[in-house]
């Protein structure tokens, strides 16, 4: 029976695989949500189905991970005994994002809730959630740096897409975000459709700027690359753009840094992060997977939102795992 | 031989004239009124030969006083602000990356850059007035984007102040507006006023009008001569007074000219080639390695963000050298023999130092140690990468002005060679008409 689930899973892994790779368009953090699968049971359920059928299906950004080998533990020979061995995890993180990665110029430290994820990894392989060297790399680096090894693994705000699983894995969700519009108080902005012609700054590298040219059909607006979200806001405020728009998460800490913005609109994606882990090294997915889900049951997801995001603290997102 | 052709031609044209100057030119075939035309002649060129030499005079002492007085002063102004706005952005990054509060000497060092910059730019316009053409466009450029850098680099600071991560997106804005617009304005307005400076020190130095007046000079001392030999001939008296008066007073004059010429010439080129050559060869130094040394500051506040910086910085690294057609190396051949030269010498030598403690701090970033690369970026220790370069920033500076001073005190010196020169020339040639008139005169009184 055991032997059979496994086969089962490995199969559905490679079908989802498979369905992510030929069909990229449809699923990636689309406002018709692909289709939600509350267990993994479910999820196998519909691989097999699209197995049998012989017919790709949109993969589930939200359900593509791997499932935790029971409690994070250090085994021999596994990519965290490497780790360990090497003294510290190098994880690639932003500092410009407040409340999520930012450097904090009052002590020097990176800090946020993205953070602090990758601390309960340095703890669950350490003891020691110090035990970390912070990398910082922009929105456009972080599959390339994740692909080749230079980093173990990325906490950057990044969404879990289809497109992204085809090049690297993910974990489970930690943070459910929205992609919406920022713009200055006194704007007449509230909606995409009103931004048609004007100049919406998105940074390179991220998911924002193409999800907005696929919502708003004719009536486009003019993007505006830049590498950094703080650099978006350096532009807002001196009037260069219009709005700034990409997840809640991001605006919200923008939001926090200038008074006089707000943030308008409704929701205009789904935008579930995942914590960016080398396709490579799927003892690691497994075990980080572990990590969050200690975080999710003892409180610790709580008390980081509380911290970097604010009260009322919601249930963390349910993990589901293709396997 | 002159009066035989006169009177040939003049008999030849008889028949055409009409009658009031056919009784002028009759009057010819007498001695007085031969002797009359020779004394309108010469005092004509006498006149005339005052007025050259003046010219002469003017343009070349105006030219080396424009050296000494405008285009050097405005040369140098226009590096000065390259170079305090440069180090003013190197300051302004180092307080970022030093995390915390920033250190008051930093401050005091962004500050006194910024304020040196825009009382240089003053200067500048001041002295060359609004320019024109890519001068006018750069002068416009500083004048307006010095304070929008400066406000930026405030509201960074405010932001910082505050714990916002925006702050440092401000400081990438500030930085960006230095490189891509301030520094650029600033090297094209210094390009053009060396190139002015240049082009002034080759008029002052020019060979063609000073070879004109010359050959001129001669021309006339030789009427003079045929003249005199001529009177002598016809009056039986070895020497006519007047004219020998004359005869002295061009040798004199044509001295002093060739003379005034040669002293400030050869000091003028001693100035360029002690002075300003080299302190231009220093000056491109000067900027490359303070815009690599920004790279160094940046590539750590990035922290990894990404290489252009970096990559920045090792093109620039390439640029010194040392080697062949690189930087240095240049300005090593430039300062030889100048008094320069030890302070240069020293400077390729720290620059070497400064090139390998900041490959052992890339090495640091690059392995994690982000403390410790921060830590030889700022430090004072022996080896730290910014101990380096404090040594290399003095030798280059001690070059500099050494340098500065010896285009200055022979620029000096060139200049002051063509003082009384233009009134000297003119007194010379009015006492050469007035010889000549008198001289002449006194046989014509002869005749009455």
């Amino acid at each position: 029976m055991r032997h059979a689930a496994v086969a089962l899973a490995a199969v559905a892994a490679l079908v989802t695989a498979a369905g992510c790779a030929t069909a990229p368009g449809p699923g990636a953090g689309s406002a018709a949500p692909a289709p939600v699968a509350r267990s993994a049971v479910a999820v196998r359920a519909v691989s097999r189905v699209s197995a049998r059928a012989g017919a790709a299906t949109a993969c589930n950004p939200k359900a593509a991970s791997l499932a935790p080998d029971g409690a994070p533990r250090v085994t021999t020979g596994s990519f965290m005994a490497k780790i360990r061995a090497r003294g510290y995890l190098i994880a690639g993180v932003d500092q410009s994002t407040y409340h999520f990665g930012y450097l904090n110029p009052l002590d020097g430290q990176i800090e946020g809730f993205d953070i602090d994820m990758i601390r309960a990894v340095a703890k669950a392989i350490f003891g020691n959630p110090d035990k970390v060297q912070y990398k910082v790399i922009s929105d456009a680096q972080r599959i390339p740096d994740t692909m080749n090894g230079s980093v173990d693994i990325v906490a950057d705000t990044m969404t879990i897409t289809c497109d992204r699983l085809t090049q690297v894995d993910f974990s489970s969700v930690y943070f459910d975000a929205h992609q919406r519009i920022l713009v200055l108080n006194n704007s007449a902005v509230n909606s995409l459709p009103a931004l048609a012609g004007q100049k919406v700054c998105v940074t390179q590298g991220s998911d924002s700027g193409s999800n907005l040219l696929r919502l708003s059909g004719a009536r486009k607006p003019v993007l505006v690359s830049v590498p950094y979200w703080t650099d978006c806001l350096v532009l807002l405020q001196q009037d260069q753009v219009a709005a700034i728009s990409t997840d809640d998460s991001i605006l919200d800490g923008l939001k926090a840094q200038d008074p006089f913005t707000k943030v308008v609109g409704p929701e205009l994606t789904d935008e579930p992060y995942g914590l960016a882990i080398s396709k490579q090294h799927q003892d690691f997915v497994r075990f980080v997977n572990g990590v969050l889900a200690k975080e999710r049951s003892d409180g610790g997801w709580a008390a980081s939102y509380a911290r970097w995001v604010g009260a009322p603290v919601p249930q963390p997102p349910p993990a589901q795992y293709a396997s | 031989m002159v009066s035989t052709t006169v009177q040939a031609r003049k008999r030849q044209e008889v028949p055409d004239v009409p009658a009031g100057r056919r009784r002028f030119r009759l009057d010819l075939r007498t001695t007085p009124a031969r002797l009359r035309l020779l004394l309108a002649v010469l005092v004509l060129l006498s006149v005339a030969w005052g007025a050259l030499a003046a010219f002469a005079a003017n343009t070349y002492a105006s030219a080396a006083s424009g050296v000494v007085t405008t285009r050097e002063p405005l040369s140098f102004g226009a590096l000065q602000i390259y170079s305090r706005l440069s180090d003013a952005n190197d300051a302004a990054t180092t307080a970022f990356l030093t995390g915390g509060l920033e250190p008051a000497a930093v401050r005091q060092r962004y500050l006194a850059d910024i304020s040196a910059a825009e009382t240089g730019l003053e200067g500048v316009t001041a002295r060359g007035g609004a320019g024109q053409g890519s001068t006018a466009t750069d002068l416009r450029a500083l004048a307006v984007d010095i304070p929008v850098y400066s406000g930026e680099i405030e509201t960074a600071r405010a932001d910082n102040r505050l714990g916002l991560p925006l702050g440092a997106a401000y400081l990438r804005e500030a930085s960006a507006l230095m490189r891509d617009t301030l520094l650029p304005a600033a090297q094209g307005l210094y390009d053009a006023e060396n190139a002015s400076l240049g082009a002034t020190s080759a008029r002052a130095t020019g060979l063609p009008l000073i070879a004109v007046t010359v050959v001129i000079g001669i021309g006339i001392g030789c009427c003079l001569y045929l003249v005199s030999r001529w009177l002598s001939r016809r009056t039986n008296r070895v020497f006519n007074y007047g004219l020998l008066a004359a005869g002295l007073a061009i040798v004199v004059s044509l001295a002093w000219l060739a003379f005034a010429y040669a002293n400030a010439r050869s000091n003028l080129l001693t100035a360029q080639a002690r002075g300003s050559t080299p302190v231009g060869a220093l000056a491109r130094v000067d900027i490359a390695a303070q815009q690599a040394h920004a790279d160094e500051s940046l590539t750590l506040i990035d922290n990894g963000g990404d290489d252009s910086y970096q990559s920045d910085y090792v093109s620039l690294q390439r640029a010194l050298g040392p080697g062949q057609e690189t930087l240095l190396t240049a300005a090593q051949a430039a300062a030889a023999g100048s008094p320069a030269a030890s302070a240069v010498t020293a400077m390729v030598a720290d620059a070497r130092g400064w090139f390998n403690a900041h490959a052992s701090l890339r090495k640091l970033d690059d392995s994690g140690n982000h403390a410790d690369a921060v830590q030889s970026a700022l430090g004072n220790l022996p080896g730290d990468a910014a101990t380096w370069f404090g040594q290399f920033s003095a030798h280059l500076a001690t070059g500099m002005t050494a340098d500065q001073a010896a285009f200055d005190s022979s620029a000096q010196v060139g200049s002051s060679a063509f003082a009384g020169l233009e009134p000297g020339v003119i007194a010379v040639a009015l006492v050469m008409a007035v010889a000549c008139a008198w001289g002449l005169g006194r046989r014509l009184r002869e005749y009455r």
